[in-house]
Order: C-alpha cells, then sequence, then structure tokens
C-alpha cells in the first residue's frame, strides 16, 4: 500500500531529527550555568571537602572534555543506558518510568475521554454549523480555550477543594496512606479534579479542529450527491461526513499521545501531583543532567515517532496525502 | 453582537494594557520590590489592591509586571513571525532547489518537541526576558515558514506578479510590494494568536518557577501567592488581580484572533446565517 521509498525517506528524517534533538539537548545542557555541587549541595552545606568535589565529577565522568562526555553518552544510549542521577545515584530509566505511572494515571483516562467527547462535540457542532447552538459552544470553547490551564487549575482548587470540599487540595494520596498503605479509590478521589481539568482541554482543542474539519466536509460535492441520492441526514452524517471529517484527527490525536510526557505539567503543579513535570521542574532546579536528558530523550523519541506513526497512517487512510507527496 | 464590534473591544482593551506597561512609573504609587506595608493588608485607600506577604504593593507589582509579560509575548510573536513571513515569501517566490532545500531540513526540524528545549532555555538564559523571548520567537518561527510559503507559492503564479516582472520590477520590489501585501491577512491573524499563545506560555513558565525569582510578572506572582497558601488563607486580593489580568489580555487577544481570521476567511464565514 505505502511507497517503499515514501517510508525510507521518513524515517530517514525522523533519524536526522533524532540526532539533532539529542546532539542539541546535551550540549544545551552541559553548558547550563551552574552545576549540581554548586546549585545544591553548596547550599545545603556551606563547606565541601575538594576531595569530595573530584570524586563526584570523576564518578560521573564531569572530569573530562565534552566532546568526549558526549561521545560516552551517545555510545551508552545507543547500548540502552541512561545514566544515573546526581541526586539519587539511581538509574534514570526505571525513575522515569516510576513518575510517568503516576503522570499516566491522570493523563491516560483524560486523553481517552478527551478525544472521544472533543470528537462527538466537535461533530455535532459542525453539522449543525451557524445554527444558534453551536454558535454558543463555539464561542464558549473560545472563551475556555483562552484562559490559561493553571489558571482554571487554581480556580477549580480554589471553588471544589477549598470552598465546596469536595475534593481535597492536592496531592496523590492521604495521610493515612502511612498506616494503611496505598489505596486506589483514595488515589482516585485525589485524581478526579486534575482528570476533569485535563479533560476538558483536550476536549477544547479537539472540537475546533473537528469542528473546522467537519464544516470543511459539509461543503464538499460528495455530501450533495450524498444527499441528492436521497440519503437520510443520519446516513449522511454517519457514513459520509464523520468518516472524513475525521481524517485530521488521526494526526492530533497521534500528537496528543506523543505529548502525554510534558502535558500535564501545569496540571501537576497546580495539585502538586509526583508525575514527570514534578520531576523536570526539580532535577532542573538541582541541575540533575542525567534525568533531565532522560526525560527530554523519552518526549524526542515519542514526539518523533508518533509524527512518523502519523504520517504513515494518514497517507494509508487518505491516498490524495500519497499522490501530492510524489 | 457582530464579530466586528469583538475585534474593536479587544483592540480597546490592548490598549489599556500597553498604556500601562508605557506609562508604569507613573501609574504605580510604589516600586515593584519596595516594602510599603505591613504584610496581608487588604485593600484599602492606600493599596488599592493589598499588599502582600512581605508588605509589597500588589498594584504596583502588577502594573510593573505587565511589562514583563508583555515584552515577552509580544515580542516572540513579532519576531517569529518577521522570520517565518520572509523566510516563506523568499522560498515560495524564488521556488526550486533552495525551496527543496530548506523544506527538507523543515521537515527534520518539525517533529523536535519545543516544549522541553523551551524550559531548558528560560532557565539557561535567566532573568534575560528578552534573550528568552528572541529565542522562543526563532524556534517558534519554524512551525509559521510553512503557512506563509504556501500562498506566497500559489501568488508567485499569478498574472500580476508576471506583469510587475514584466515592466522591469526587481525581486525585492515584487516580494515587498506586490506579495506581502496581499499575504498580510494571514500574518497579521498569525501575529494576534501567537502573541496568545507565547504570552500565555511566559506566564506559564513563570507560575512554574522557572523564571528568576526576583523578576515581577504576573505568573510568579500567581505562583507566589498560590504556593503560600493564598487561596486557603482567604487572601483573595493577592492571588485574584495577576490572573484577572492574564485572562483579560488572553481573551483579548484570543477573540481579535478569531475575528480576524473569520473575516479573513470566507469559507468560515459562509457556514454563519
Amino acid at each position: 500500500m505505502i511507497d517503499g521509498h515514501y517510508l525510507l525517506r521518513r524515517i530517514g528524517y525522523s533519524g536526522a531529527a533524532f540526532v539533532i534533538c539529542v546532539t542539541l539537548t546535551f550540549f544545551i545542557l552541559h553548558l547550563m550555568p551552574g552545576d549540581y555541587i554548586t546549585n545544591y549541595l553548596l547550599s545545603i552545606s556551606n563547606y565541601l571537602p575538594q576531595e569530595a568535589v573530584d570524586q563526584f565529577y570523576q564518578q560521573y565522568g564531569l572530569d573530562r572534555p565534552l566532546w568526549e562526555q558526549y561521545v560516552i553518552y551517545v555510545c551508552n544510549i545507543l547500548q540502552g543506558h541512561w545514566g544515573y542521577s546526581y541526586q539519587y545515584g539511581l538509574p534514570v530509566f526505571p525513575m522515569i518510568m516510576q513518575k510517568l505511572t503516576w503522570s499516566l494515571v491522570i493523563l491516560l483516562p483524560a486523553v481517552l475521554l478527551g478525544i472521544a467527547i472533543g470528537i462527538v462535540l466537535g461533530a455535532w457542532s459542525g453539522w449543525k454549523s451557524g445554527g444558534k447552538k453551536d454558535l454558543a459552544l463555539f464561542n464558549f470553547m473560545i472563551v475556555f480555550r483562552a484562559i490559561p490551564e493553571f489558571w482554571w487549575a487554581i480556580m477549580a482548587v480554589w471553588v471544589f477543594a477549598f470552598s465546596l470540599q469536595w475534593f481535597p487540595l492536592g496531592g496523590f494520596t492521604s495521610i493515612s496512606v502511612l498506616s494503611s498503605g496505598l489505596n486506589p479509590w483514595d488515589v482516585l478521589y485525589h485524581a478526579i479534579l486534575p482528570i476533569c481539568l485535563l479533560t476538558s482541554f483536550i476536549v477544547a482543542g479537539n472540537y475546533y479542529v473537528m469542528r473546522n474539519s467537519m464544516i470543511a466536509v459539509i461543503g464538499e460535492d460528495y455530501i450533495t450527491t450524498a444527499r441528492a441520492k436521497g440519503l437520510d441526514e443520519r446516513a449522511v452524517l454517519w457514513r459520509h461526513a464523520l468518516k472524513n471529517a475525521l481524517l485530521p484527527m488521526v494526526t492530533m490525536t497521534t500528537f496528543q499521545v506523543a505529548g502525554i510526557i510534558m502535558g500535564s505539567v501545569f496540571i501537576e503543579t497546580v495539585f502538586s501531583w509526583p508525575g514527570i513535570g514534578l520531576l523536570t521542574t526539580d532535577a532542573l532546579r538541582m541541575r540533575d543532567l542525567p534525568i533531565l536528558e532522560g526525560i527530554f530523550l523519552l518526549d524526542a523519541l515519542m514526539t518523533i515517532g508518533a509524527m512518523l506513526a502519523a504520517d504513515i497512517l494518514a497517507s494509508h487512510l487518505d491516498p490524495r496525502i500519497r499522490m501530492g507527496d510524489q | 453582537m457582530t464579530r466586528n464590534a469583538f475585534l474593536w473591544i479587544s483592540v480597546a482593551i490592548l490598549a489599556v494594557y500597553f498604556t500601562v506597561a508605557l506609562l508604569a512609573p507613573f501609574i504605580a504609587p510604589y516600586g515593584a520590590t519596595e516594602i510599603t506595608g505591613s504584610p496581608f493588608q487588604p485593600p484599602d485607600s492606600g493599596h488599592l489592591f493589598g499588599t502582600n506577604d512581605v508588605g509589597q504593593d500588589i498594584f504596583s507589582q502588577l502594573v510593573y509586571g505587565s511589562r514583563v509579560t508583555l515584552i515577552f509575548g509580544f515580542c516572540s510573536a513579532l519576531l517569529s513571525v518577521s522570520i517565518s513571513t520572509c523566510a516563506g515569501i523568499v522560498l515560495g517566490y524564488y521556488g526550486g532547489n533552495l525551496d527543496e532545500v530548506v523544506c527538507r531540513i523543515l521537515d527534520i526540524l518539525m517533529p523536535i518537541p519545543i516544549f522541553p528545549l523551551l524550559i531548558v532555555l528560560t532557565t539557561f538564559f535567566n532573568p534575560g526576558i528578552v534573550q528568552v523571548s528572541i529565542l522562543m520567537g526563532v524556534l517558534g518561527s519554524i512551525h509559521g515558514i510553512r503557512l506563509i510559503r504556501a500562498p506566497a507559492l500559489s501568488l508567485a503564479e499569478t498574472p500580476f506578479i508576471e506583469g510587475a516582472r514584466s515592466i522591469g520590477a526587481t525581486d525585492l520590489r515584487i516580494m515587498s510590494r506586490h506579495i506581502l501585501p496581499n499575504l498580510m491577512p494571514v500574518v497579521t491573524a498569525k501575529f494576534v494568536s501567537s502573541s496568545q499563545h507565547y504570552l500565555v506560555m511566559g506566564v506559564g513558565l513563570s507560575f512554574i518557577g522557572l523564571w528568576d525569582t526576583m523578576t515581577v510578572d504576573w505568573g510568579s506572582m500567581i505562583q507566589n501567592a498560590y504556593s503560600s497558601g493564598a487561596l486557603s488563607l482567604g487572601l483573595w486580593w493577592w492571588i485574584l488581580p495577576p490572573g484577572i489580568a492574564v485572562v483579560g489580555i488572553s481573551l483579548a487577544l484570543a477573540l481579535a484572533g478569531y475575528s480576524l481570521e473569520e473575516s479573513f476567511n470566507p469559507r468560515l464565514e459562509v457556514n454563519r446565517i
């Protein structure tokens, strides 16, 4: 189905993008002013013996020239070694995976719900475009999207957690975890508010794309043809309009899956959710370079992989894209 | 109310923000970091929006903070849109090998995730807001080049461009006098939506605590108030003003963006009965 030449070229681009990304993050991170010693260790104690500092530099290979560090880093990545955190001395990959799991607790339901609700609302709104209900929903979404995510989150905390006291103020579990262990219901109770917020942001984004795509499809000749054939409106909507309008959503959805790593930074900050966002800002403050490199590597892998998947999928689903890219 | 009215309302709101940012020293009664009262003072005639945890005047902080936020939002948007426009027009007009090569490079650069890079660069250049906004502009322009290139490409083929060339107009003149004005609608809409995007992102970055804590801007004001528990202590005057300020300008820009997009894009207009 897919042209082999096209596929090869796409994979080549993705490889190049990945190399550029790894190189860029490595050098930017290592050239950053301040390091773990000066930023963190010296702030908790005034005096550090020179031997300890030397040992730290030597242990993490920071005493070698930068290009040598870079070569070692790339070789390690290719062999699947992602390095050790300065702060914890633990391997980076399992650490990131653990935090990612926590992020996924709120992100996975939010992305799934957000895509489904966004498509339904957008399709409905686009189908009824120009009507009063469509306009009301459309204007509401514009206003909703214009207000920053973290501000919605703060307001939600104020109204639902502080004033009404329906939900906890933040965190991922109650203090009772110390005596009774982690309780899934307790975690869910803490996760509901962040999940609802994230879902509504994703809905708003998807709604706009889906509505525009639906409006474009309705104007096409084949919809007029379908109507002229005497098909009832439901058949036109479900079998002719919706299928074609979903095409841009394929790309949109893959992007959302790719953006999943950094997608919840703001929400995690507001709710002090122990996910990847908190890990990132924390590592940045401590100049814990291996963790940062690991996170960015994972993010780059996922984004670039998803772009590739989106391209292949789109050209598989829509022959016109294939023809246009000769 | 028509879309046009929305556009004028948002322009008026933006004008107010710009005036405040420009005339900050005349409007603000105190300096941004000056300690002028006792902590947690509720709003009164001396302190219009009260004071924060160390007794700084919140109204003055708000007024001075508008400078940082506006500089970041509008400088990055201006830079990013200028780069995209110039590059897009040149690529679309000359076409050929240059276009081919640059498009391939863009293909490679497109999938690189911007947000993590941005987070690191912000820390890197701390507290240089101007440097960060320049970098943001350059990084963000990658996505805009294609947007401008496509219409420039089809414009370059039209008879009136051919006509201009036949009477001996130079390439530079054709690009600046004939192609650019025809692209202005797209460019303006892109500029407005980018400035909203960058502005909110700037406030967000400073909210998650990545900017210099000494720089007073709306994001750090919200962060400061939120993490010190302004909500649970009932100190609404500490957290609401910066938040409402961000919401206001962001809404104004979003409304202006959508109105512009709709008036320039007849396809969206047709469906509005």
